[in-house]
């Protein structure tokens, strides 16, 4: 074939590839923010005045933007504080998040004994309805007296059996070959597993970062039954706390939503470059 | 030679806090099921007795439990394969390019995920509200007539599903995203030199090899919808009439609201039941793909 | 992953153990530390303020509506629960019986100003009395009556509130006719008093003589036949998730059976219709305006080791000053003779009225589980009739069934 035909086709082939993409940018655009109008809803209520959020027909954009709402949440309403208390139950979260990996490091490398019906209540403590556990849950921490402590807030939810699944899928992909290297220059076992196993793991760390992130930021039910002082409340059960008997401060509530919401969009942007190069060595194939 | 204690080790604390926090419970719930145990059971432990299996017997002749699991099985028949696909589908678009267009698309489609359920609820009972919200004021500018979203039975079902479906997508697409990108580029390019177009490739090509994720995100899905919980509490408690009661709910309002803890654990140990043989059966019928 | 990025981790990790771990010291609780009182909504800060100059020390933790249950269910299942807590009436039966509130007979007999004499008959003493004990002191109060909008009435014809059920089904048939989504009241699908206020105002009971759940009655037929009239007429919105403040300001729903609640809601998101709406009695049948005596009452948790100093702060905040401080705070009411019959918390044209309404208002019966039980079923029957046109006798006679053999003890 002549390399004049064999360029036209592949310039043709390229434009209705360009062509193709941009429909899709169109409509994915489009679809984005159709996705995102509640919460863009959610944020120009956030600074409209009370009798304004509640008018009916709605305004989309807001009249008179003010910024009080949110002045109000930190000064009178103590978010400040669930705010702290929010940060330090995701940062427990983070100790899970280790002892999450070694297990599921320990589930996909070694071979021991008792390892399949180990995996499968890993497996069947996912099928479980978390409305039901609430109370036996409530009385163990009680017996360990740990009520009404923000470690007691976070320990029901800090191990995950969908979070050991995951690590498990990935780690069984990485080659057995680099940790017997590792063992026989005379690394010890943690150490092969924090040298080796770890950063190879990057990509599903990120994305366990973010889910921990996520379910420590959102708790609700835990913070609400364990917290007898309400010092100890996060930033969920602050919001539900404004949700009186007849709503009519919609501006408010939206204003605390939007505090829950932001700090998670920033660690998700952060993160999601590392959730993208990683899975290139997927285990997830 | 290597340690024979070292795995366990590594497994030790992780599953010491799976069973004290997952297992254990579910063991006092089986045994609580066969009492008729109720908040009288704290003033004193006399109230309670024993009752064997009538707990259950109860459950299966309570039409409002049958009317829960047939809500159940409706959500999730119709919204685990919607999330499938959609997911699956908005992250091969979103795969066509890595521009910095695109990329920055992500975060829009992962913001119902990360936004919590108790601001969600605000937004959408104002959005889908009869007579303020702002569907039914878009619809009267284009003269159609307002939408009883949340109190017709059946409209109310997919308002509520379509709530959940919008939010569970967004970790999905995630996945899908990061397993497209083991995808090599080479099977891919060898097939359009070949002269195969654009849907043939992605259907042949990429999403066989994108078998596990799929099964992955069918299986966690599955075990999530089962439990439906979030949507229908906060947009209609369960309502119009039991329209929107899943099992969970259900459970909920017999546990804590009535306090009929021994009827509440029975309902639980039926639901984690069907959730075991939905997932084994899906496990099994993935057998020859993987060694578990 | 980057090293950076490792170390960063495993320092977050760290720290959250060891913050988590300092945070882990429970406060313990002695006999002469500050008292714990539970709140209901996010009345945290006011509470604290009501109590200020009381010169006694007090936790206040604000516990959200929608949580109650849970919360209240786990601290009765531990045994962990506050000094002091709020509890709304309809509440009351099922947590004494768990045993949760600490029996306070005896204990009043040294505080006469928490004795029962000094609330309203509806709602003190054996009223709320639970197995023949007190275990609460009234606190809030709270009642059901008729709020209008005068203009848009005066537009329509009608140039008083109406004052009987009749006129009101009336009246709410002229307004629905003002055109398409224009109503003349509005019936919420999810208030169970509703119906049992009209059967009282009809001159009926709820509890037979023998002190059992009873609504197999001619005057319950009869209000049955105004709540599916309404609904007939076409009247009332069939939504469940109808607005009612909203309803109220825009002119939507004229009418509304509510309470002080609403009042306050209308005034501070619409302050420009004032003037323009007012409350009245609750519209009357044959056996007069009843309504609802709702609220809350304060009770001590059975196991609280500082009974003494709890009953101090009872005794503070059952005086007439704070009574009425509360209200200024908060909007809700006073439930102390002396605070009801004040003169400026009755300068109040709309005080005026629930004040009166008070005065012959009814409790719900004092039964476990009312809510979930008895309410759940009234609502269900009554909206299966009139949203998917179930059979009445049908529907009416499962709910009897339900409701046999409950009782008030």
């Amino acid at each position: 074939m002549s390399t004049e035909t064999m360029a036209g086709r592949d310039r043709s082939a390229a434009a209705r590839a360009t062509g193709l993409t941009l429909l899709i940018a169109v409509a994915l655009g489009i679809g984005a923010l159709i996705t995102a109008f509640p919460f863009f809803w959610m944020l120009a209520t956030s600074v409209k005045p009370q009798r304004e959020a509640i008018d009916f027909p709605p305004t989309i954009l807001p009249q008179q933007p003010t910024l009080e709402w949110y002045g109000q949440l930190f000064t009178e309403l103590d978010f400040g504080r669930y705010l702290i208390n929010t940060v330090i139950v995701v940062l427990i979260g983070f100790v899970g998040l280790l002892l999450m990996a070694m297990a599921g490091y320990a589930f996909a490398k070694f071979d021991f004994r008792g390892r399949r019906w180990m995996f499968f209540l890993v497996l069947a403590t996912m099928m479980i309805p978390v409305q039901v556990t609430m109370i036996p849950t409530y009385l163990i921490l009680n017996g360990m007296k740990l009520t009404n402590t923000l470690v007691g807030i976070a320990l029901p939810t800090l191990v995950s059996g969908f979070s050991i699944f995951l690590f498990r899928q990935f780690m069984s992909t990485i080659p057995t070959e680099m940790l017997e290297a590792a063992r026989l220059d005379g690394a010890g076992e943690f150490r092969t597993f924090w040298q080796i196993v770890l950063p190879m793991s990057g990509p599903i760390l990120a994305v366990q970062v973010v889910l921990t992130f996520i379910s420590g930021w959102n708790s609700f039910l835990w913070p609400l039954i364990i917290a007898s002082d309400q010092k100890l409340y996060t930033l969920s059960v602050g919001l539900a706390l404004l949700n009186q008997q007849l709503a009519v401060n919609p501006s408010l509530q939206m204003a605390a939503a939007s505090v829950m919401v932001v700090p998670i969009l920033v660690i998700f942007i952060i993160f999601q470059r590392y959730v993208m190069q990683g899975f290139a060595l997927s285990g997830l194939k | 030679m290597r340690n024979r204690l070292v795995p366990y080790f590594f497994v030790t604390p992780a599953m010491l806090l799976l069973i004290t926090f997952g297992i254990l419970p579910i063991a006092v719930a089986a045994v609580i099921s066969t009492t008729n145990m109720n908040i009288s059971a704290f003033a004193s432990w006399n109230n309670v007795d024993f009752v064997g299996l009538d707990n259950y017997a109860k459950l299966f002749a309570d039409s409002d439990f049958w009317q829960a699991l047939g809500n159940t099985g409706l959500f999730a028949v119709v919204g685990v394969p919607a999330i499938v696909i959609l997911s699956l589908g908005t992250a091969l678009l979103l795969n066509r390019s890595q521009s910095w267009f695109f990329r920055s698309l992500r975060a829009f489609y992962f913001l119902p995920a990360i936004t919590a359920i108790v601001a969600i609820s605000l937004v959408w009972s104002y959005l889908y509200n009869t007579q303020f919200g702002l569907l039914n004021y878009l619809f009267s500018l284009v003269g159609v007539p307002p939408v009883q979203w949340l109190s017709d039975p059946w409209l109310a079902k997919f308002s509520v599903a379509l709530v959940a479906v919008w939010r569970g997508t967004g970790l999905n697409i995630i996945i899908f995203l990061a397993a497209l990108q083991g995808v090599p580029k080479e099977y891919l390019e060898a097939a359009s030199l070949d002269g195969a177009g654009e849907w043939r490739k992605t259907v042949s090509i990429t999403v066989p090899l994108l078998r596990f994720a799929i099964f992955f995100v069918s299986v966690t899905t599955t075990i999530a919808w089962l439990q439906f919980f979030d949507e229908p509490f906060v947009l209609t408690d369960g309502g119009p009439l039991g329209a929107t009661t899943s099992v969970s709910i259900f459970l909920y309002k017999e546990g804590f609201r009535l306090n009929q803890f021994g009827y509440a654990s029975a309902g639980s140990i039926v639901l984690f039941v069907i959730i075991a043989a939905i997932t084994l059966v899906q496990l099994r019928l993935r057998r020859a793909d993987d060694e578990y | 992953m980057k090293r950076t990025a490792k170390t960063a981790l495993a320092i977050a990790a760290v720290a959250g153990l060891t913050l988590g771990m300092s945070a882990c010291s429970a406060p313990t609780e002695e006999a002469s530390g500050p008292l714990t009182v539970w709140v209901m909504g996010d009345s945290g800060t006011n509470f604290e303020t009501l109590v200020a100059d009381s010169g006694i020390e007090v936790d206040v933790v604000a516990i959200p509506w929608d949580a109650i249950d849970e919360k209240l269910t786990t601290a009765v299942a531990s045994g962990n629960g506050p000094d002091i807590l709020q509890i709304g009436l309809s509440k009351l039966a099922t947590f004494a019986e768990a045993g949760a509130l600490l029996p306070l007979d005896s204990l009043i007999a040294d505080h006469p100003d928490l004795a029962p004499d000094n609330f309203p008959a509806g709602v003190s003493g054996t009223s709320t009395a639970v197995n023949g004990e007190i275990v609460s002191i009234p606190w809030t109060s709270d009642t059901r009556v008729l709020f209008t909008r005068t203009d848009i009435l005066a537009e329509n014809g009608i140039d008083a509130p109406p004052a009987t059920w009749d006129e009101l089904r009336a009246d709410a048939k002229i307004l629905a006719a003002r055109g398409e989504g224009q109503y003349g009241y509005y019936i919420p699908q999810w208030d169970a008093p509703l119906p049992i206020e009209m059967t009282w105002s009809m001159g009926g009971e709820v509890i037979d003589a023998d002190g059992n759940v009873n609504f197999d009655t001619p005057e319950f037929q009869k209000a049955v036949d105004l709540y599916t009239g309404l609904y007939a007429d076409g009247s009332v919105p069939t939504n469940s998730d109808f607005d009612q403040t909203q309803g109220f300001i825009s002119g939507i729903a004229p009418m509304l059976v509510s309470g002080p609640y609403l009042a306050n809601g209308v005034s501070s998101a619409a302050p420009e219709l004032d003037g323009k709406w007012q409350a009245s009695p609750l519209p009357a049948g044959d056996g007069g305006s009843i309504s609802l005596f709702a609220g809350s009452n304060l009770g001590i948790w059975h196991n609280s080791d500082q009974v003494d100093q709890s009953l101090a702060l009872l005794d503070y905040i059952s005086q007439p000053e704070q009574q009425l401080a509360w209200y200024k705070l908060t909007g809700e009411l006073p439930t102390v003779n002396a605070a009801l019959s004040d003169a400026t918390l009755n300068a109040d044209p709309n005080v005026q009225v629930y004040t009166a309404q008070l005065a012959t208002a009814k409790v719900l019966p004092i039964v476990a589980n009312w809510d979930g039980v008895v309410g759940t079923g009234l609502l269900n029957a009554l909206n299966s009739i009139v949203l998917t046109g179930a059979d009445r006798t049908t529907a009416l006679d499962a709910f009897f069934a339900e409701t046999k053999g409950l009782s008030i003890k």
